[in-house]
């Protein structure tokens, strides 16, 4: 028996929205919540175009669908994840399956050499694949298990259902953060400190509603009434690793901190359980994804003074959320730098996730703008000129996570040095 | 030797890492001292915070000390009553939850443990995270502390109560670790500060001393002879080492042998009578034990054995308890015997037991001599001295049998005198109860002793040490 997938019939005006489209083969994500009973469908959204890239099946395009889905993934707040990739094309189901299935394949790839959270025995681990002939309406639904690579097409139910995303309990947090990480002489990744951190989330007492449950139960109990929007409070309690360092002083050639607050969101429908897990991955890839997305600002000054103490500080971008129409309570993010407006986020919602948001409807309400104290140390926002005008890039120049040490970020960082 | 009153106190001890973590701007060594200070102050006033929590291990209660927040139950809630919301480990894992009643009796229940986190959440909205980076060569320290903190409290107190002292001795504890990390910073090298309960004879009852890790005891003399002072502790033997550190009751031993299974006997009823018995804390030694099959030939060794445990457990000597070879290596050694010894199965007698002692642990004792077994009933005295002074457990062998005598119930109007025997010739498992019951570990007449045989006694002298 194949896995079923519940689509809300918004998600259905959507793509057939693209059949009627004159263009060519469009391909596109396919976003919700799996469970592992069944997965819920909330949202597509079709690839942006690239102008210099070529037809679906290359390996360009695949970069760039994949590229695609890393960004959108930076955008859902837990509980909502890439579940898979569309493609609206004439050609036959079956010569399509190749494409599709090295597009998961690669989408998975990518988005998973980003997450600092460890998986679950239980996280499920088939992608879905979706053919819609524009023509017939004739859809096609395939599951691969993304972590098996030898891994063959499995078909799989697609049923539209209306109020799929109305009956989704929401679980929020405000946390803090405070990272202190030796600057070293040679080399360190700050990557391996904010996986130490991540897994002290991971490790955390999750308290929903106060209320301390085995890490497994589900947030409810009783019937779920439909419409009424439901929320909950988190509050997450850490204790650090017992280690035993001998050597607990290190020379060293300075530090990073990373301080403030952020606040965290995960959505779970009704049926859904472990409403920690996605409260604690959401905690880390907010984190994660911010950090991520300051030390890969390009720059092109890259100076360094030596011998002299310097300080600079960055603001990380703060979480702009965007609710999704017409789904309830589910909305999606966006990170705002100091720079940057909000018709910046509109566009940026517009671009990767296809969606027709007014700034009124943005919610920067949850987190502020960070007060840098000057006295010491001189505040630096990136100039505009810094940041490219569409948010998605050539794939070619993505930053990889493995490779990164604090060293190598230094040409961003020193650009902007303490004026004293 | 005060044992904690299990039918009346509750202990409750606190334990989590906390991390410690600065960035000396300078690597001048008091900025750095300042540094620390400033870091451990940075930790105080963590624990003085709403963010700090107390989890009680193995149940659902959760408790914001400083918020007066308490999960599962009131912060009138008495101590006793916690118990029954602690789930206990041989529950099947999964299976359904049931509480553990209230045991009284039990000694396992007597502590509470609780673990310290902090609450990483906080009411918003907040600022989002700044990313500052200083570029200076400098010092970067970084410890996890092994914060350790334990409270006696009566079983009627509330926890609200219990809580509010577990804070301070958790700030006196923070306290002691700076003065402990700051006395032994050597350059700049840190050792961490790793404290430790010792049960004192009361009026001081359980106390807990930060020591560096890693600094062995006979650096340490200068430190404990200040904490002798400071507790008005004889200057004769040691409160203080790390062997003496106190066993929490519901903490198994890791080795596996019974210690003191003596504490559960009834003593015997002497007109007149007082009980004289071993100090502090042995472990029960004897046949079979180790995948030794000495049955027959090895209570002597296992009889030295337990000596050799008493003088580890109360500090005089790091070594471990002696193997039957190495007891017979040592023999040879000293060149009391063959070296076709070693391996065999020969029995020894209380004067090999004396020089052993004296080879490997370098402990002297006295030997005393009696012709006839009837003779002991008269050594009422010399053994109730040997208990008041030494303290130490008795090896006596001679005409067949050997065992450990642990103590004396012996009256000085009447002479009357009764033996606490731990029989080293026991075959089983280490199950107090059949080893109770079945008087492997009891208190014998006269009458227990072979009326003709003659004997030796060892008697080990404790050093005089701190």
């Amino acid at each position: 028996m194949g896995r079923s997938y519940i689509v809300e019939d918004d998600v259905e005006e959507y793509l057939s929205k693209l059949c009627s489209q004159p263009a060519g083969p469009v391909t596109g994500l396919l976003i919700g919540q799996s469970s592992v009973q069944r997965d819920f469908v909330v949202m597509a959204t079709r690839t942006p175009q690239n102008d210099e890239s070529a037809a679906a099946g290359t390996s360009e395009y695949k970069e760039w669908v994949s590229e695609h889905a890393r960004q959108v993934s930076r955008m859902l707040p837990g509980g909502l994840s890439v579940l898979g990739v569309f493609i609206v094309s004439e050609s036959d189901a079956k010569d399509t399956l190749t494409t599709l299935r090295q597009l998961v394949f690669s989408v998975e790839n990518l988005i998973s050499s980003e997450q600092l959270w460890t998986p679950a025995e239980d996280d499920v681990t088939d992608c879905v694949t979706l053919h819609i002939n524009p023509k017939t309406r004739k859809t096609v639904c395939r599951t691969f298990d993304v972590k098996d690579p030898k891994s063959v097409a499995k078909p799989a139910d697609w049923k539209y259902q209306s109020g799929v995303c109305s009956s989704w309990a929401t679980v929020s947090c405000w946390l803090s953060i405070d990272l202190l990480v030796p600057l070293p002489d040679t080399s360190c990744l700050f990557q391996e400190e904010l996986k130490v951190w991540a897994q002290q989330i991971e490790r955390g007492v999750c308290v929903i509603d106060g209320k301390k449950l085995p890490e497994d139960s589900e947030i409810k109990t009783g019937q779920v009434k439909k419409n009424v929007r439901q929320t909950y409070t988190a509050q997450l309690l850490i204790a650090p690793e017992v280690q035993t360092v001998t050597d607990v002083v290190q020379r060293c050639g300075g530090c990073v901190s990373v301080r403030g607050a952020i606040h965290s969101r995960a959505f779970l429908h009704s049926n859904k359980p472990k409403a920690k897990l996605a409260e604690k991955r959401d905690i880390i890839s907010t984190v994660a994804t911010r950090v991520h997305m300051l030390l890969e600002e390009p720059s092109t000054q890259n100076e360094q003074n030596k011998g002299r103490k310097q300080t600079e500080q960055f603001c990380l971008p703060r979480r702009v959320f965007c609710p999704v129409k017409g789904s309830g309570s589910l909305s999606v993010c966006d990170y705002q730098f100091s720079d940057e407006g909000l018709s910046e986020m509109t566009d940026r919602f517009k671009e990767m996730l296809d969606m027709e948001a007014a700034e009124d409807d943005l919610d920067a309400t949850q987190e502020m703008v960070a007060e840098v104290i000057e006295s010491e140390t001189t505040a630096v926002g990136l100039g505009p000129s810094m940041r490219p005008k569409t948010a998605l890039r050539c794939p070619t120049h993505s930053w990889s996570p493995h490779c990164f040490t604090l060293e190598q970020t230094s040409p961003i960082i020193s650009s902007c040095r303490e004026r004293r | 030797m005060v044992l904690l009153d299990s039918e009346s106190v509750v202990i409750l001890r606190l334990r989590g890492p906390l991390e410690l973590k600065c960035h000396a701007d300078s690597t001048d060594v008091v900025l750095m001292q300042k540094a620390i200070s400033r870091s451990f102050e940075d930790l105080r006033l963590q624990v003085k915070s709403e963010s700090c929590v107390l989890a009680v291990c193995d149940s659902p209660v959760l408790i914001w000390p400083n918020k007066c927040v308490f999960e599962e139950i009131t912060p009138d809630t008495p101590c006793e009553d916690v118990f029954q919301l602690i789930q206990t480990a041989d529950q099947d894992p999964g299976g359904k939850r049931s509480t553990k009643k209230k045991n009284r009796k039990g000694l396992s229940a007597s502590v509470i443990n609780l673990s310290l986190m902090m609450e990483a959440t906080k009411p918003g909205p907040l600022s989002a995270p700044v990313l500052a980076r200083t570029i200076q060569t400098s010092h970067f320290l970084r410890a996890t502390l092994p914060v350790d903190c334990a409270v006696r409290s009566g079983c009627s107190d509330t926890i609200k109560d219990g809580c509010g002292r577990l804070l301070e001795a958790l700030t006196r504890q923070l306290f002691d670790m700076e003065k402990a990390t700051l006395r032994h910073m050597r350059g700049a090298t840190l050792l961490v500060p790793e404290p430790l309960h010792f049960l004192l004879p009361e009026p001081n009852g359980l106390v807990t001393v930060v020591f560096p890790r890693g600094v062995p005891d006979n650096e340490l003399e200068a430190q404990r002879r200040e904490l002798h002072g400071k507790f008005e502790l004889p200057d004769d033997r040691p409160y203080f080492r790390r062997a003496n550190a106190y066993h929490f009751p519901n903490e198994p031993y890791k080795d596996g042998y019974l210690r003191n299974p003596h504490v559960v006997l009834t003593h015997p009823a002497l007109d007149n009578g007082k009980v004289f018995l071993v100090q502090g804390f042995y472990s029960y030694h004897h046949y079979m034990q180790d995948r030794v099959d000495d049955n027959g030939w090895g209570c002597a060794y296992r009889s030295l054995q337990t000596i050799c445990s008493w003088f580890q457990q109360q500090g005089y000597v790091e070594r471990c308890v002696p193997s039957h070879k190495e007891i017979q290596q040592a023999l040879v050694d000293v060149g009391d015997k063959q070296t076709s010894f070693v391996g065999s199965r020969q029995w020894i007698g209380s004067i090999e037991v004396q020089a052993v002692l004296d080879h490997l642990l370098g402990v002297t004792s006295k030997i005393l001599f009696v012709s006839q077994g009837s003779e002991l009933a008269s050594k009422g005295r010399e053994l109730a001295n040997h208990f008041l002074s030494e303290g130490t457990p008795i090896m006596i062998g001679g005409g067949v049998l050997a065992h450990t005598i642990l103590g004396v119930a012996w009256s000085e109007t009447t002479g009357e005198i009764r033996y606490l025997i731990l029989d080293p010739h026991y075959t089983g498992a280490e199950d107090l109860q059949v080893i109770t019951e079945k008087g492997w570990c009891g208190w014998k007449g006269p009458d227990f002793w072979d009326q003709t045989a003659y004997y030796n006694l060892c008697l080990p002298q404790r050093p005089r040490a701190i």
